[in-house]
């Protein structure tokens, strides 16, 4: 089966989650001990983790949005996020 | 209403209104002159006299002093003003007023001091005292902090340095989510309840995941709203962590105690509020990236050499088996063959015998005739045959190796002879010619 046509990985619950399971990956990866299947599917959910992180980052890292509580409370109360 | 009746009647009296006024008075005047600290709120000045209320969480007195008093006290201009934590000392007193004059009751101040840091210190200190006790020192920091949040609320005043190095510090950590400013005074009477709900109406926003208080450097009395035990309880209570940076780092205010993380300034509340670098996180992930491609890379280049002789393997199994079918194969033709030459030999030679069966039926009387031709070349043959020529008593010479010695000379030149005769042969050596 190609990678491609495999389930993706659960989303991650937070950016701190995704990071501690990459570590976890890298190191079984590094302990040598992950058999070929393994270790290409452990780089499979890696993968996904890395880019779900950069997504993260990015999320927070282009424009600075500033609002006001006033503001926002209106926008809730009149329906509009 | 029969009850109310009842104590009517038990009751002493009636008793003229004026002259129980005076004796309300003058048991006020008696009783015990004591200090009070709390809050200035609502002075304004008579002609001889000014009043106000002094308050706190728990509660208020009305208060007077006259202003020849108060002259003498020698407070700086402005000192007496609303908000102002204040020290005063006197006793109850009742104003029974008169035949134009409404009575009224004041606590009688006769001095009066701006609080200073060992008062406010002492109150602060009781404080701490009874909401740790309370375990509401605890509540805040068991929540969870997301090191990543996209939205931060923000409580401080709209004009003030501690927004700009809040500011700075977000942008130094790479950080540029969503910000939600909550404005609210920072140093009266009114800060502390708007405040407290300036961080209830963040809380209430479902996507802020932290909240920082903050306000720059200021004496105690300055930062007394932030000691404020109802705007406390409530941050303990929130299930939003609160980060606090209010004042320097010397000073230490109640909300510090109750919050999450007490910060010192406003650029440290940043780092609390977003503890991820973003710079570093980003140069983290690529170095994680590249781990994962190498390991992968890896992974297959260690098992290549090892699937290439596996992939060889299978090849030269099959040319293996392919070679032993071919001479297998080879093998069953030839049998084959020979089976059907074997066959085809047999069936020939079967052929054979029936033909000559056929050709010796079909031949018939002429082939006596030729029998007899044959014994008569047969006798003639063995006419010229050495053994009846030996029968007749003659000697064949042969050599050692067998072969007949025709000459004389071919006789001498050898060493030794055998004399064949009809009944069999004699060992002979030629003698020299003398």
């Amino acid at each position: 089966m190609a990678a491609s046509e495999q389930d993706p990985s659960p989303k991650p619950d937070s950016y701190e989650d995704a990071v501690e399971r990459l570590e976890q990956i890298i190191d079984r990866l590094d302990s040598g001990q992950a058999g070929l299947r393994e270790t290409l599917e452990l780089c499979r959910e890696g993968r996904d983790l890395v880019n779900y992180c950069a997504a993260e980052l990015d999320a927070v890292g282009e424009d600075l949005k500033e609002l006001k509580l006033d503001e926002l409370a209106e926008r809730l109360a009149a329906g509009t996020p | 209403m029969g009850q109310a009746l009842a104590e009517r009647v038990k009751l002493p009296g009636p008793f003229a209104v004026g002259r129980y006024a005076r004796k309300l008075e003058e048991e006020m005047k008696r009783r015990a002159r004591v200090s009070l600290i709390g809050e200035v709120t609502g002075l304004s000045r008579s002609k001889a006299q000014a009043y106000f209320e002094l308050r706190d969480a728990e509660g208020a007195i009305p208060c007077a002093i006259w202003l020849n008093d108060l002259e003498k006290l020698g407070l700086p201009a402005q000192g007496l003003r609303d908000g102002a934590e204040v020290v005063i000392g006197g006793g109850p007193d009742y104003y029974r007023g008169g035949a134009q004059a409404s009575p009224a009751f004041y606590f009688r101040a006769t001095q009066i001091r701006l609080a200073g840091e060992g008062d406010l210190l002492a109150r602060l200190e009781a404080l701490r005292k009874q909401l740790r006790a309370e375990g509401l020192f605890e509540l805040q920091r068991q929540l969870a902090r997301p090191r990543l949040p996209k939205r931060i609320g923000v409580v401080t005043a709209e004009s003030g340095a501690a927004r700009r190095d809040l500011l700075a510090g977000l942008e130094r950590r790479g950080w540029r989510g969503t910000i939600v400013w909550a404005f609210a005074p920072v140093q009266d009477r009114h800060a502390a309840p708007a405040i407290a709900a300036a961080i209830q109406g963040l809380a209430a926003q479902p996507e802020v995941e932290a909240i920082v208080v903050a306000r720059g450097g200021g004496s105690l009395a300055d930062l007394w709203a932030f000691c404020d035990e109802t705007l406390c309880r409530t941050v303990a209570m929130l299930r939003v962590p609160v980060i606090s940076a209010v004042g320097h780092e010397r000073d230490s205010t109640l909300i510090d105690d109750v919050a999450a993380v007490a910060c010192s300034t406003p650029t440290h509340a940043a780092e609390a509020a977003v503890p991820l670098d973003l710079n570093a996180a980003r140069g983290d992930l690529a170095r994680r990236a590249g781990a994962l491609r190498r390991a992968a890379a890896g992974a297959v280049a260690a098992r290549t050499p090892h699937l290439v002789a596996l992939a060889r393997g299978p090849g030269r199994a099959l040319r293996r088996e392919r070679l032993d079918l071919n001479q297998k194969t080879r093998e069953i033709r030839a049998a084959a063959e020979r089976g059907v030459a074997e066959r085809r030999g047999f069936q020939r030679r079967l052929a054979a015998v029936v033909l000559e069966r056929a050709r010796q039926r079909a031949a018939g009387p002429d082939m006596e005739g030729r029998r007899a031709a044959l014994r008569r070349a047969a006798v003639a043959l063995r006419a010229h045959e050495p053994e009846h020529t030996l029968a007749r008593g003659y000697a064949l010479v042969e050599g050692e190796d067998g072969e007949p010695l025709t000459s004389a000379a071919a006789t001498r030149a050898a060493d030794r002879v055998s004399l064949r005769f009809a009944d069999g042969s004699v060992r002979a050596r030629p003698e020299p010619e003398a």
